[in-house]
């Protein structure tokens, strides 16, 4: 595998979540390990020519067939004009980069998966994973917060996995939209505050953490107050990210790499470094 | 064997000689007076007089702008091709050398940049001793000590000492081996410095973000980025992508981006992880001197003295990095 050269992908289906994000699935060489052979947490290049390529994580299963599941905001220069982009066209991908969350060390743990935002793509991915293997882990809990019910995406599949018992499902809001009910198990409060009545025990069980910086610092408290050790706690960060390899140097966080160190990081790992949490 | 030596009126032939194997640049003295690495026109002679030069080595192995993809609808992505040309770096002092060997680290590692390896695959190394000036920091540094080139030449009385580092090295001096004599004074005990010693590198506790010297650092600096453009092993690249005008072709493009600038940790949506100037130095400072990713506890800084002869507000990270890093620099 070349991981400077993008390998062929096409665009198979583009399915808007809300006003701003796409379920964006892609076709490529079939058996190719950038869709076949990565853990939940990694992410991959995505390029669309002539407009340029972004870092964004697996949001579904892996693939034997070629194809690749990614959840898209489209909020920047490339990122926006994919909104317009129909089945069928080009794009290309280079991948899988970084590490994503430790599965092996979740085997036999109980598993509270918190997303914010966005944050569902790659905890999407991860519960998909815990999922296929569903035996190898005790209790499952999804809490998944964002600013409003229009921007909870995924619901209709989480409430099915909910209402048959897989999972253990939490959903907030920051505030209900005026002519809006939430979903069903849907509360308004910030996302830390679902941790307020969760009785969980803290020796085996693992947090799997992505969302917006804001939330991590009061989440990280909450958690500790629980008494999570910090290598139990993971956490995904986000960085600028101009090569995924290791040698543009933006996305330090201390003195490691989120592009090949992280971007998954246990707590632990990012003790005492200033803004590591952003 | 005695060590070879070359007698400093011998110079210019040995540059011919060496010119029979590929194009020889090394610094050289414009008529503005500046020094740069660039070609030693025949007949002339490199400025081996200078202690630095403008702009390190670096700038022929990462171009500061360059084609890095070519995309066509037919093809895909494809890696761009480039005709490398054989080089000889004459001149090169230990800390240039060191800095070399630092990008060699991060862009010949496991999965080698494909431009990056094409190019160093076809470049000659040839060192050089010097004295440091109050700004260098390389006598202090492991790095520019254990540097490695292919030849080296330290200065005697009258000449140079001649050592080959390298297969390429031997076959060099095997072609130029008529100039050579033996050297019959005594060698130097370090070929490649006149005093100073190593260090073993080390992993220290992550510096103190809230020491009141980051502020300080972030009001005298004007954020030009000069200290990054002229830093031997500062390497950051951004990604720009060009669309053809028969807009079914694209262009990837990396340039050399500063981690001073405001706009080197800014994401989309407008979050940027490195507002103050404050916080953007205390990046710096850990690339040059803890070192990033797999070559964390491997500083970068190999005390070429570049960044604070340019600096327009005379910083100097030094006296700083002598408490965090607990030694002299
Ligand atoms: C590990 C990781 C995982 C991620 N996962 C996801 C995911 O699952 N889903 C998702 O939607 N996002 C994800 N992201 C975020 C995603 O990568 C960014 O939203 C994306 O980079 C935006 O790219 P863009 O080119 O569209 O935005 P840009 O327009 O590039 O915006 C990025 C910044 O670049 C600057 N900029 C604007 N225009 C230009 C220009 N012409 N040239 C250069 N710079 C410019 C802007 O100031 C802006 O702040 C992830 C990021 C990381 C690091
Ligand atoms: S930090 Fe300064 S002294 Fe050190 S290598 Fe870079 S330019 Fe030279
Ligand atoms: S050269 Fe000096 S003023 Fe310019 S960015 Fe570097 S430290 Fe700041
Ligand atoms: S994205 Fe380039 S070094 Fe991490």
């Amino acid at each position: 595998m070349n991981r400077d050269l993008p390998i062929p992908a096409v665009i198979s289906a583009i399915r808007p979540l809300t006003v701003d994000t796409s379920l964006v699935t892609l076709n490529t060489e079939p058996h190719h390990p950038v869709a076949s052979s990565f853990l939940p947490g990694q992410f991959l290049e995505l390029s669309l020519p002539g407009a340029g390529e972004f870092p964004v994580s697996y949001c579904g299963f892996p693939s034997v067939d070629g194809s690749i599941e990614l959840c898209i905001r489209h909020i920047g220069h490339v990122t926006g004009p994919l909104r317009t982009a129909v089945p069928g066209d080009a794009a290309a991908v280079r991948g899988p980069f970084g590490h994503g969350f430790p599965l092996l060390a979740y085997v036999g743990q109980d598993l509270l998966l918190i997303a914010g935002g966005l944050g569902i793509a790659p905890l999407r991915s991860l519960l998909l994973a815990l999922l296929a293997q569903r035996e190898l882990w005790g209790r499952l809990t999804l809490l998944y917060g964002a600013r409003e019910t229009g921007a909870l995406l995924f619901t209709d599949e989480l409430l099915e996995l909910q209402n048959r018992g897989m999972v253990e499902l939490q959903l907030t809001v920051d505030h209900l939209e005026h002519c809006f009910d939430g979903p069903p198990y849907c509360r308004v409060a910030l996302l830390p505050v679902l941790l307020d009545q969760l009785d969980l025990e803290p020796d085996r069980t693992c947090a799997a953490i992505c969302g917006p910086p804001v939330v991590y610092p009061l989440l990280v408290s909450r958690l500790r107050q629980l008494g999570l050790s910090d290598d139990r706690i993971h956490l995904s960060l986000e960085r600028r990210m101009k090569c995924g390899v290791g040698r543009c140097g933006h996305c330090a966080v201390g003195t490691r790499l989120c592009c090949v160190d992280g971007p998954v990081f246990s707590l632990a790992e990012l003790a005492g470094i200033e803004g590591a949490l952003g | 064997m005695a060590p070879q030596y070359i007698a400093n009126h011998n110079l210019p032939l040995l540059l011919e000689r060496l010119r029979r194997y590929a194009e020889l640049h090394g610094p050289v003295r414009g008529e503005d007076g500046v020094v740069r690495f660039a070609a030693i026109a025949p007949g002339t002679l490199p400025d081996l007089s200078a202690l630095r030069t403008l702009l390190p080595p670096k700038k022929y192995l990462l171009h500061p702008q360059e084609t890095i993809l070519n995309y066509t609808a037919a093809a895909g992505y494809q890696l761009q091709a480039e005709d490398v040309r054989s080089l000889i770096l004459f001149g090169l002092h230990p800390c240039d050398l060191a800095g070399i060997n630092y990008l060699d680290r991060v862009f010949l590692g496991d999965a080698p940049d494909p431009l990056y390896a094409a190019r160093r695959a076809t470049l000659t190394l040839i060192g050089i001793s010097c004295t440091p000036d109050e700004f260098c920091s390389c006598h202090i540094l492991p790095s520019p000590l254990n540097a490695l080139s292919d030849l080296f030449l330290c200065s005697v009385d009258e000449g140079l000492i001649v050592t080959s580092g390298s297969p390429r090295g031997d076959e060099l001096l095997d072609g130029v081996k008529d100039l050579l004599e033996e050297w019959e004074g005594a060698v130097p005990e370090d070929s490649r410095r006149f005093f100073g010693h190593a260090e073993a590198e080390q992993v220290r506790p992550e510096p103190d973000a809230t020491l009141p010297e980051w502020q300080e650092f972030a009001s005298h600096c004007l954020g030009c980025g000069a200290c990054s453009l002229c830093c031997p092993t500062c390497y950051c690249f951004d990604v720009l992508e060009f669309c053809g005008l028969d807009s079914c072709s694209a262009e990837r493009v990396r340039q050399w981006d500063n981690c001073l600038f405001k706009s080197h940790a800014e994401v989309a949506g407008g979050t940027n992880f490195r507002k103050e100037r404050a916080e953007r130095f205390l990046y710096r400072y850990r690339h040059k001197y803890r070192g990033f990713g797999p070559l964390q506890g491997v500083p970068s800084c190999v005390g070429c003295g570049r960044c604070r002869v340019v600096c327009p507000a005379g910083l100097d990270l030094r006296p700083l990095a002598e408490r965090l890093e607990g030694r002299p620099l």
